[in-house]
């Protein structure tokens, strides 16, 4: 049984079409990698997934549970699923370790002692213990990434979704972030990540879904896409990518 | 009679002592707004030097007159000083201790928006040849103008309001009138009230004025 | 009338200078967040009511406000003590001006951050409590000291309505010394010290919860 399963999903904005009918499955322990160009509703996809957004037609199936309806507890799905977003979005306010286990607190209501040593033992994991007492500000891109890892997997997550991994650092990092999550595919995490980079993707998963308009246009490995003449989409998206 | 009728009848009665205090009060306001002003913008040139003493009793002078309550400085002038035998009026009285007050609150407005700037500019200016004062003239006050128009203007409507302070040391502005008006009737609330209306009003009529004057210096990029 | 008798009846004036503030102070800071809490919830429908309150309470003088209250109230058949009409008056107006200070502070919370909470499967009201506030309050730190001084400016009103603070004790002194013009500077210089000891005190706490990196390049006049 996968752990999502996404059917026909659709996600209209008024009259714009974002998602035109999405099938994805995502499996226990996979490496799932979306690439499109921007605009192509990946990101849309990702936060329809943990219902940031309602979709508006279609089947999610998280679990063996349908998560579309009224009904769904939305804040519990939402537990079960860790976000790690493309500008990180660390809380300001609060240290690397507060970062960390403020969801522990609020929502799993575990002590504070209980806490710090699950933050701690996760920061642990990503290298970052030694900057628990930092503020976000005092991060560099790659930390504060790692931060928002670490506060995604302290909840042990279902899967952690990966939004734009490497666009709001140095091309140079991007090395980094692949080894990072290819040892976290590596322990057993389930990810999901969306991406328009291909140097990552390639590094990461010999298997992406292409999404374009709003509809898988192909799943296949990097190499055969990029080869790929009868789709001129896809030939136009390596052509421009392969500049960048 | 009943009270609507006679505070009808009173208001029409006193109608031409309350809008010479009307009168009064806008006059008030405009003379101080300009001079708070004017007088500000030298606090806030006097602020620039680099001489520091100068400098340690400009900032003392900002930082004192907002610290201090304008009644203060009213009734100092106006109930202290004919102790020492010099008797001022009532407006003279008002005009001095507003026009400190208010030069000190704009020269702060100025100096913050002048820590903002993009310094660059200044610099390209003194490598040009500008002399200081120059540059004060062209460059510096045309941008810190502009960036203090809502705060400037603002001002103003704190001026319009505070100006009712005038009556607590007899000058007979509008809010005077009021009181003598509720003062007849005993219709403290009805007269408080109409006071209220009016205030509003024209503080409406200021935040208008404000919206067209900032429309009209808008230059494409440039904002705080 | 010796040096000591004046310092003693000035200082009588100042508990009820700072009796005032405070009462003042702590009412526009809790009116003024329970506005800017609404109106970032919810309650849609109630919003056209919180702007008409910000812009009323923000256009009408002090003055006036607060003679409608201690005057005005009597005559339409309520009666208000003179710091009951000290907070309807002063107090409420600060709230007027807070209540759009905290809005702006509330505009500043980075929304990036508010989603990812979300994300995490934080209800609304955790959000607001977690995130939000506390980022909101370090924010509007300028603005409320701005506030505070001017409910502290604005105080001397209270003499009008019969609270004997600083101004009223002054006033006093001066017509039976006839040294109005020393004792009014000095009770201006009182006023000066009241601000810079309440601004230390402010700095302080400010400096007690100070985080790297959360500042706002915010006006503050002071």
């Amino acid at each position: 049984m996968p752990v999502i399963e996404v059917r026909d999903l659709v996600k209209k904005f008024g009259e714009q079409i974002i998602l035109n009918g999405v099938n994805l499955d995502i499996y226990e322990g996979d490496l799932k990698v979306v690439m499109g160009s921007s605009g192509s509703g990946k990101s849309t996809l990702l936060r329809c997934l943990n219902r940031l957004e309602e979709p508006s037609g279609g089947r999610i199936v998280f679990r063996g549970e349908n998560i579309m309806g009224a009904d769904v507890d939305v804040r519990a799905l939402r537990q079960s699923i860790g976000f790690v977003f493309q500008q990180f979005a660390l809380y300001r306010h609060l240290s690397v370790l507060e970062n960390v286990t403020l969801a522990l607190r609020k929502l799993k209501k575990l002590s504070a002692a209980e806490a710090k040593h699950k933050a701690l033992a996760e920061l642990e994991r990503l290298n970052m213990a030694s900057h628990a007492g930092k503020y976000p500000s005092q991060l560099s891109g790659g930390q504060k990434q790692r931060v928002a890892i670490a506060r995604a997997l302290a909840m042990d997550p279902a899967v952690v979704f990966f939004d734009e991994p490497t666009s709001a650092l140095d091309p140079l990092m991007t090395r980094e972030v692949a080894d990072m999550m290819n040892r976290l595919h590596d322990e057993g995490v389930t990810m999901l990540c969306v991406t328009h980079d291909l140097k990552l993707a390639g590094q990461i998963s010999d298997k992406v879904v292409f999404l374009d308009k709003g509809i898988v246009r192909a799943e296949a490995s990097i190499a055969t896409l990029s080869q790929n003449h009868d789709d001129e989409r896809i030939r136009a998206f390596f052509a421009r990518e392969a500049d960048y | 009679m009943n009270g609507w009728a006679r505070f009808h009848s009173d208001l029409l009665e006193q109608s031409p002592l309350i809008l010479m205090g009307l009168s009064k009060t806008l006059q008030l306001t405009a003379i101080i707004s300009l001079s708070g002003l004017i007088f500000g913008i030298v606090i806030f040139y006097a602020s620039l030097s680099r001489n520091n003493a100068l400098r340690c009793v400009i900032n003392g002078y900002i930082s004192f007159f907002i610290g201090m309550p304008l009644i203060v400085l009213l009734f100092l002038l106006y109930y202290g000083l004919p102790q020492w035998g010099i008797k001022l009026s009532p407006f003279q009285v008002a005009v001095f201790s507003f026009t400190l007050n208010v030069a000190a609150y704009n020269a702060a407005y100025l100096t913050s928006a002048y820590n903002g700037l993009d310094h660059a500019e200044m610099e390209a200016a003194r490598a040009q040849g500008f002399s200081p004062r120059q540059i004060f003239k062209l460059i510096t006050l045309p941008q810190v103008m502009r960036l203090s128009v809502p705060a400037l203007t603002n001002q103003v409507i704190g001026n319009l309001k505070d100006s009712s302070v005038a009556f607590l040391i007899q000058y007979t502005e509008f809010f005077a009138r009021i009181q003598e008006l509720a003062a007849t009737n005993f219709q403290f609330f009805k007269a408080y009230l109409l006071a209220a209306i009016v205030y509003l009003a024209l503080v409406s009529l200021i935040v208008i004025a404000a919206r067209l004057i900032e429309k009209r210096l808008v230059i494409p990029g440039f904002t705080s | 009338m010796s040096f000591l008798d004046i310092v003693i009846q000035l200082g009588r004036g100042l508990g009820y200078t700072l009796l005032v503030t405070l009462c003042c102070s702590v009412t526009g800071v809790l009116v003024g967040l329970i506005i800017a809490c609404i109106r970032r919830i919810g309650f849609y429908w109630l919003r056209p009511l919180l702007d008409a309150y910000a812009y009323v309470f923000r256009g009408i003088p002090v003055l006036v406000l607060l003679f409608i209250v201690y005057f005005g109230f009597p005559s339409i058949g309520l009666k208000v003590t003179p710091l009951l009409a000290m907070v309807l008056s002063l107090g409420l107006i600060s709230a007027a001006y807070l209540s759009e200070v905290f809005r702006g502070a509330l505009n500043s919370v980075d929304a990036d951050e508010i989603l990812a909470a979300e994300a995490m499967g934080l209800s609304r009201l955790q959000v607001f409590n977690c995130i939000e506030l506390p980022q909101m309050l370090r924010f509007s730190l300028p603005g409320m000291i701005n506030e505070f001084t001017t409910v502290l400016k604005y105080s001397p009103f209270a003499y009008t309505v019969g609270i004997p603070e600083i101004t009223k004790q002054a006033m006093t002194l001066s017509a039976a010394t006839l040294h109005g013009v020393e004792i009014y500077f000095a009770v201006g210089v009182l006023y000066f010290l009241i601000f810079r000891i309440l601004l230390f005190a402010v700095q302080l706490i400010e400096k007690r919860y100070r985080i790297p990196g959360l500042v706002l390049k915010q006006r503050s006049n002071i």
